[in-house]
């Protein structure tokens, strides 16, 4: 079955469609869940409700954009909305970019320790350092989807890159020794 | 290799085309919500329409009362549930119509695999059987016509309602007596069985799987066969009602809106009620019936919360404070035994007591009555009497939107149930007011039902200004049904906040 057509029987909410669907984009839905959230539990809860409004609102879906890439803003907005509920006031604080380079050979680090600092982050830094970073999205659309400032959005992009940075490092120099 | 590089890059190279799988469970889950979901679509579109026909009826009631003067109460609840049954029972004629019909099939199948075996154990071979195919679908059709025509004038039954299923038995028949003829041309299915015995297990396999093949196709001629004959008889009868009732369920699903994000709201509102009367009687005393009556504006005010079903439809309950009070003119006030008192007035324990009376009535007492020991009381102006009531309404109301824009229409019908609160008979006149006592005839449990327009302006998602005017009818106010039917109209109006 193509994909267009899959997305036809889905809007029929046909049965067999929506677990082939569930089939072949689980793992990448997933993989952005497991960014966002802060741990694989969260992700696994975010996923279901993601593919919950997926196959509710697929009727909705025009064939204009792709699919893959409205399944993955539906992902990223659900978890959003967890964080949405439970506001956090910080001080915005514009802070000096620091040089966010590091050197390091490029298949040192395996990918399960990067995810592990970002889930680490506090939830505010990996969500800004998610959608700018991973997923290309705007500071103006960062601070709209997350009801905070352009200036909120950078300074935590940049907190965490600074956290980020000294979680690289510091593996570095444990593995050295 | 050692490089320098940014963390965003890193971050981004090594992330470009991760993936993984979450465990089983996550799937389960979701299957499980889904088939929910699909259930619950089912029970909606039966919601919205049981709540239609509660509105349209909480209108047709109020309308028909008011025309006809129907003096039995609970006429509306009752209707509500006659409603019900005939759905069911339509459901249940169809399933066993369903049932019949699948149950007929299956014997038409057995009939004709019995002639096809027949025809295979004659010949015990894997020969072609296209002529047996002509052969029978020319016998067939010839004999089914010829036999179907005696036995659709014999077995024509009454009810039209069930004539699909008739026609079908009909043909049975005529298959029947086919398969009987054929029987005695040819061998009894005993004989059969020793024949199949004789002949070797492959030849046995091979036509069993032939038999299979051909009952299939004998099956496909048949449903041809039925549709041609039907069609000539009765062109329509075929896709009737379970084609349409599938077809309106996979419409329903189609139409079926996505779920609202925010279904609960919370509604304070306050409103300006009239109270008045559809009948000319009078709450007091029948005497009064033909007074100068009038009914007063008062204030109710509540909150409701509302829970939305789907986008158009919501279900809703509060609790409200209602004051209403009425008029009644035309009367002279006097001092007298509680003996010739006003009766639905319970005056306490005293025994002389000030109470109202018709005007004129004590200028020419009827003897006997007990009013010669009366002492008018004279007054300035026209002394009136005041009924004040309080009601605790807690309404049970579905609201149906008509169009939700910005400006939203709505349909508003359901039930309220009145508990009495403070009630006070008073009389006043230009220089004097008095309380004569309670109404000993009120309900201290009421209902009323409700219709009324809901509009709406959204000032934001999720803050909305509401209008809603609204007529409630009472339904037993008065424990002496008097011929006094009571009303009342509010206008509600407030904001009403969605979370």
């Amino acid at each position: 079955m193509t994909l267009d057509e899959l997305i036809i029987q889905c809007k029929k909410q046909d049965a067999k469609a929506q677990g082939e669907l569930y089939t072949r984009f689980s793992g990448t839905l997933f993989a952005v869940c497991l960014k966002y959230s802060s741990n694989y539990a969260e992700a696994e809860d975010s996923l279901q409700d993601a593919f919950l409004t997926i196959f509710r609102t697929v009727g909705q879906f025009k064939e204009k954009g792709s699919f893959e890439g409205w399944m993955k803003r539906i992902a990223v907005n659900t978890v959003l909305q967890k964080y949405r509920k439970q506001k956090v006031f910080d001080i915005a604080r514009e802070d000096q970019i620091e040089d966010a380079e590091v050197e390091i050979e490029t298949d040192e680090i395996p990918l399960d320790f990067l995810l592990k600092i970002i889930q680490e982050l506090p939830d505010r830094y990996r969500l800004v350092f998610n959608m700018y970073v991973m997923d290309g999205y705007s500071h103006k659309e960062i601070a709209e989807m997350l009801e905070i400032s352009d200036g909120t959005s950078k300074s935590n992009l940049a907190r965490a890159r600074g956290i980020l940075k000294i979680k690289v490092e510091g593996y570095k120099t444990q593995n050295i020794n | 290799m050692k490089e320098k590089k940014h963390i965003d890059e890193l971050f981004k190279d090594r992330f470009k085309n991760f993936e993984a799988s979450p465990s089983p469970k996550v799937w389960e889950n979701i299957a499980a919500q889904l088939r929910k979901d699909r259930e619950d679509r089912k029970v909606v579109p039966l919601w919205i329409k049981l709540g239609g026909v509660a509105a349209v009826l909480a209108l047709l009631f109020t309308i028909g009362n008011s025309v006809f003067n129907y003096s039995t109460l609970e006429n509306p609840i009752i209707t509500n549930e006659e409603i019900k049954i005939p759905v069911k029972g339509d459901s249940e004629i169809l399933q066993k119509e369903k049932v019949k019909s699948t149950e007929i099939t299956s014997e038409d199948l057995k009939i004709h695999l019995k002639e096809s075996e027949t025809n295979a154990d004659a010949k015990s071979s894997k020969k072609d059987f296209s002529t047996e195919k002509n052969f029978n679908k020319t016998s067939d059709s010839k004999n089914a016509v010829a036999v179907e025509k005696e036995t659709v004038t014999s077995l024509k039954t009454k009810e039209g309602a069930i004539k699909n299923e008739n026609e079908v038995s009909e043909k049975i028949t005529a298959k029947e007596a086919l398969a009987l003829q054929k029987e005695k041309e040819s061998i009894s299915e005993k004989e059969k069985s020793v024949i199949v015995q004789k002949n070797s297990t492959e030849i046995i396999a091979a036509n069993k799987t032939k038999t299979d093949k051909i009952g299939n196709e004998i099956i496909n001629l048949i449903v041809e066969e039925n549709t041609e004959i039907t069609k000539t008889e009765e062109p329509k009868k075929k896709t009737s009602i379970f084609d349409a009732i599938e077809e309106q369920n996979s419409e329903d699903a189609i139409v079926k809106n996505p779920e609202p994000e925010n279904r609960w709201s919370v509604l304070p509102n306050v409103a300006p009620v009239y109270y008045s009367s559809l009948g000319n009687g009078s709450s007091l005393d029948p005497s009064f019936a033909d007074n100068e009556q009038s009914g007063d504006v008062n204030m109710s005010y509540g909150v409701q919360v509302s829970y939305a079903i789907s986008n158009r439809l919501s279900i809703r309950s509060g609790l409200s404070n209602v004051d209403l009070s009425y008029s009644t003119g035309g009367i002279d006030l006097g001092t007298g035994p509680v003996s010739v008192a006003l009766r639905s007035v319970d005056y306490g324990n005293n025994e002389i007591v000030l109470t109202a009376f018709d005007k004129g009535e004590l200028n020419m007492p009827p003897p006997g009555s007990g009013f010669g020991n009366i002492i008018p009381k004279s007054t300035q102006g026209n002394a009136q009497i005041l009924q004040n009531i309080n009601y605790y309404e807690v309404p049970l109301e579905l609201k149906y939107a008509l169009f939700s824009n910005k400006l939203g229409v709505n349909l508003i019908g359901g039930l309220s149930t009145l508990f009495l609160g403070n009630n006070e008979i008073s009389v006043q006149a230009d220089d004097f007011k008095s309380v004569l006592g309670e109404a000993n005839n009120l309900s201290s449990v009421s209902f009323t039902t409700n219709v009324g327009l809901g509009l709406d302006y959204k000032i934001s998602k999720r803050f909305l200004f509401n209008i809603e005017p609204m007529f409630k009818y009472q339904l037993n106010p008065y424990t002496d049904a008097s011929n006094f039917k009571p009303y009342y109209i509010g206008v509600y109006t407030g904001f009403s906040f969605k979370f």
